[in-house]
């Protein structure tokens, strides 16, 4: 979980990651296909301050997903909107049309973006900016596996860059089960043949689940295995991103 | 939404501290559930349900497709939800699209189960007609007729009776179609196959008002909620999709707890339905 140390090439090469090989998942002894352990998160890049014209962004990679989010406001709401004397939040999750391997239609993901709405809604404190809007737009630059877990973590640390008041920053990690096994921070290999998932969104200070969604069939023991796999994975992210921000305000300082 | 005065949200409240809710009801009753199904006869199953002023209608549909490249083993199942503006003014016009959209992804999440389709209350591999060339796809439109709270478990319960009301026409393939060819089929009118439907999960959601959580709340007691999880539970007590309403965080340990009421409400739920989907089956039928 450590952030990404630099070596960069000096040309661009796309990354090997993305092979037609079709694994067998089923079987008892395999390996992942980018060769982590399967309790083990794709290493976290963060690095807030990616658009200039934003009050606050972020931009987030995860192995393969890389996400922009940028933050606007508090600005005011729409002519149309009620007085209300909390803020409100508006939140959109977009793809590129490049993001998936089959070219897609680049347009809004409303799904995610209710998600993304209700994962950080708990956080921020609405209270502090009666009247006003906060947007947060986020967009998918390349979708490689856990998008929305992605998406909710930087979007929070985009928040946080732009000043807006939160309870506590939202990390947000995934975890698939495929046969027997739960494996974290899946990859889009391993999702389109998983089992089942859980995604949590917490505040890892306050320990407080903000959003929580669970699909495929469970049992209670597996349950409880595959949420305290996330929430100890989201403490260990919520740490990166805390450094990420530090080291921000260090370097403006 | 309701609008509430100050005494009456302490009324509330403090009527679920006390286990003894506005309707007499304890935390962890449900409300009466009026099942009856074949109420559409355009579609191939239909189901009404009424839990107190709640009033849902469930139908389904088949049409014969072609399976996606991905998975040509299986069939296609899908769920929209429409919230009718004569349930409720604030879902006029484009009003009611946000709610439709959540219970839609809800229902989905529920019944669908995982990408590989492990965990789907419906077998998707049973309706496959010949393999990679056609199957059935299941169309399932929910309308919500009347709100009164507690949509998702009522939808949920409707989709589960208008399943077992649901009758698929006996498909007859002409032997003799050979490579990649599509094959001839015969529908037949007057056979039907019936659904196995006892994998098909019920959604139990467990809303949380103050320090309590109670079951199928009315919208009154839905406005003083702090968050809402939905659990679909199936007969062997395995959790089949959990989604969170509300931003409002929860300790991780209300979740377990929630999770181990939502299966032991289930048991009852689950028979309490089987036998009102069962006596209005009969009553169909006579």
């Amino acid at each position: 979980m450590a952030g990404k140390a630099g070596a960069t090439p000096a040309t661009y090469s796309p990354s090997p990651t993305t092979d037609k090989k079709k694994t067998s998942l089923i079987k008892e002894d395999w390996v992942r296909p980018d060769g982590r352990g399967f309790h083990q998160c794709r290493p976290a890049f963060f690095r807030t301050g990616a658009v200039n014209a934003a009050s606050g962004s972020a931009y987030a990679e995860f192995g393969n997903t890389k996400v922009i989010v940028s933050v606007f406001g508090p600005r005011e709401s729409k002519k149309a909107m009620l007085y209300s004397d909390v803020g409100r939040l508006n939140c959109n999750v977009s793809y590129t049309t490049f993001a998936t391997p089959v070219r897609g239609q680049g347009s809004d993901h409303k799904d995610y973006s209710a998600m993304l709405d209700k994962a950080l809604g708990g956080a921020i404190i609405l209270e502090s900016f009666p009247k006003t809007t906060v947007d947060v737009f986020a967009l998918v630059l390349e979708s490689g596996g856990s998008d929305l877990p992605v998406v909710i973590s930087c979007a929070s640390l985009a928040l946080a860059d732009a000043g807006i008041m939160m309870y506590d920053l939202v990390a947000s990690v995934s975890v698939s089960c495929l046969s027997k096994n739960l494996v974290i921070d899946p990859i889009s290999e391993e999702e389109n043949c998983q089992d089942g998932s859980i995604m949590i969104t917490c505040m890892p200070s306050r320990y407080e689940i903000t959003q929580l969604t669970v699909t495929g069939e469970w049992s209670t023991p597996k349950i409880n295995e595959g949420m305290q796999l996330c929430l100890d994975a989201c403490a260990k992210l919520a740490k990166v991103m805390r450094s990420c921000l530090k080291e921000a305000s260090d370097s403006q300082d | 939404m309701v609008g509430l005065s100050l005494g009456e949200r302490h009324f509330i409240q403090g009527g679920i501290a006390q286990d003894l809710r506005c309707d007499g009801r304890k935390r962890l009753t449900y409300r009466p559930i009026y099942v009856e199904t074949g109420v559409i006869p355009q579609a191939h199953g239909s189901a009404r349900i009424r839990m107190g002023a709640t009033e849902v209608i469930a139908s389904v549909k088949a049409e014969l497709g072609k399976p996606s490249l991905l998975q040509p083993d299986k069939g296609k199942v899908s769920i929209y939800i429409d919230c009718s503006s004569t349930a409720e003014p604030a879902f006029e016009g484009r009003g009611g699209d946000d709610l439709s959209a959540e219970l839609s992804v809800a229902l989905q999440r529920s019944l669908l189960g995982a990408k590989s389709g492990a965990g789907a209350g419906i077998d998707l591999s049973s309706l496959i007609v010949v393999e990679g060339k056609i199957c059935w796809d299941l169309y399932i439109d929910g309308l919500v007729v009347s709100s009164d709270g507690n949509l998702l478990d009522a939808l949920g319960a409707a989709i589960k009776a208008a399943l077992s009301n649901t009758g698929i026409p006996r498909v007859q393939v002409a032997a003799g179609a050979s490579g990649d060819e599509k094959p001839e089929v015969e529908i037949s009118d007057d056979e039907f196959l019936q659904f196995d439907t006892s994998g098909v999960p019920v959604i139990v959601t467990l809303t949380k008002v103050g320090r309590h959580s109670i079951v199928d709340a009315t919208s009154e007691e839905e406005s003083q909620m702090s968050s809402a999880v939905s659990i679909s539970v199936n007969r062997q007590g395995h959790i089949c999709g959990i989604t969170k309403r509300g931003s409002v965080g929860l300790d991780p340990s209300i979740v377990l707890d929630m999770i181990s009421v939502a299966k032991h409400v289930s048991e009852q739920l689950i028979n309490k339905l089987d036998s009102e989907i069962a006596s209005a089956e009969a009553e169909d039928d006579s």
